[in-house]
């Protein structure tokens, strides 16, 4: 079977590490990202088959690092998974008001972060 | 192995030897009606009276049989014979049918089991997780300020708050060394022993808020002493928690314990390295 491509933007490097242990044992493929700008670039240039997006980060924040990726024939269609320590209505309203397809909040659980990928995958 | 009559034989053959019986009783009829004639007539000559002849029950006349009594009756023995078969089926069914019953609350009590087991397992790899990143994130951390950079990064997103402060122990008291989402002018320095912080820094043992009697800081929510070789060099003042955290776990408290070791002896060895270091 094809491993699935996740696309991580973050810009701790703790989260990072954690999300990359989480999901490479998993069997899937992790690409990342340091901040928004690079988040996107890296979505054009990898092609993902999902993302998780910070929100709070340098350079371009992860609402408008998922604008822009809606606005791109190439990765308008690619779910987003937003990884945030808000967990307020307000946040994850405007998460979706983005674009984005789920969230998560910070601490991550790994169990939480793993079903909702596999749901954003199809699997 | 002899020829069984079909249905219709044996039909055909009980209607036959109700025609001959009821022949039988007619001529019998016949002959009781004729004595009773002629004893009616001896008795008017003698001029006595004669004893009453009185037929049997059995040959009382018989109403004509119906014609297809026997057929019922056979058709009645064949229901009656299937619905004994059915019953029994029934109760094999619903036997069996109990049986798969059993088996299937079985089957969900391990499945649940296995449930459990498996969210067990995930809570546990995701602990590892956060262990070995911190750890990762700790001793790796090349300096000073990337050590308290570190420090920070976990205490935001794995233990869930956004409001901490770190401390270094210098000259008997705390100095701050970094402070995040928190006032850091009324933290700069604190002497050992002195309010929720110092005591916790002079114990050397790590508070939680409302464990042990009634919070002593409503604003804190834990401070992790920070230890090499058995003394304390530094201090995690952590404050609230990130609004969906409900609150600290068993998790939190290894992972406080890990710092209290870990934190402790990265801090004092970069300290022992210089600033640059």
């Amino acid at each position: 079977m094809e491993r699935k491509k996740i696309l991580l933007v973050d810009d701790s490097s703790t989260v990072l590490l954690m999300e990359r242990m989480i999901l490479s044992k998993s069997q899937y493929e992790v690409v990342e990202a340091r901040d928004g700008q690079e988040g996107v670039e890296k979505a054009l240039a990898e092609k993902p088959d999902l993302i998780l997006m910070d929100v709070v980060m340098p350079r371009l924040n992860g609402f408008e690092a998922v604008r822009r990726l809606r606005e791109e024939e190439a990765t308008r269609s690619i779910p987003v998974i937003m990884v945030t320590t808000r967990g307020e209505l307000e946040s994850v309203e405007s998460g979706y008001a983005s674009g984005c397809s789920e969230y998560v909040t910070k601490p991550i659980d790994g169990l939480e972060l793993l079903t909702k990928v596999r749901s954003c995958l199809g699997q | 192995m002899t020829d069984k009559p079909s249905p219709p034989d044996v039909v055909a053959t009980i209607a036959r030897h109700g025609s001959d019986m009821q022949r039988v009783n007619d001529k019998l009829r016949d002959l009781i009606s004729t004595l009773r004639t002629s004893k009616d007539r001896l008795a008017g000559s003698l001029g006595t009276t004669m004893p009453e002849i009185h037929l049997p029950a059995s040959m009382a006349p018989m109403a004509p049989p119906a014609a297809n009594e026997p057929a019922l009756e056979l058709e009645n023995r064949r229901l009656t014979a299937e619905l004994a078969m059915a019953r029994e089926q029934l109760s094999r069914a619903a036997a069996e049918r109990e049986e798969l019953r059993k088996h299937l609350d079985e089957l969900e009590v391990e499945h649940r089991h296995v449930c459990d087991q498996f969210v067990e397992a995930e809570a546990q790899a995701s602990e590892m997780v956060q262990a070995h990143a911190t750890l990762q994130q700790i001793h790796g951390a090349d300096g000073l300020e990337a050590l308290l950079q570190a420090l920070q990064e976990v205490v935001i997103n794995v233990v869930g708050s956004e409001e901490l402060a770190i401390f270094q122990v210098e000259g008997g008291e705390l100095r701050l060394a970094r402070a995040f989402g928190v006032d850091a002018g009324p933290l700069q320095r604190i002497p050992l022993g002195q309010g929720v912080i110092g005591r916790a820094a002079e114990r050397g043992t790590i508070y939680v808020a409302g464990r042990e009697g009634p919070p002593e800081d409503d604003l804190l929510t834990a401070c992790v002493p920070l230890k090499a070789g058995g003394k304390v060099v530094g201090l995690i003042a952590i404050y609230r928690l990130l609004g969906h955290k409900p609150g600290l776990g068993p998790s939190d408290q290894a992972l406080f314990e890990l710092l209290t070791t870990h934190a402790g002896q990265a801090l004092a060895l970069r300290r022992k390295a210089g600033p640059a270091a």
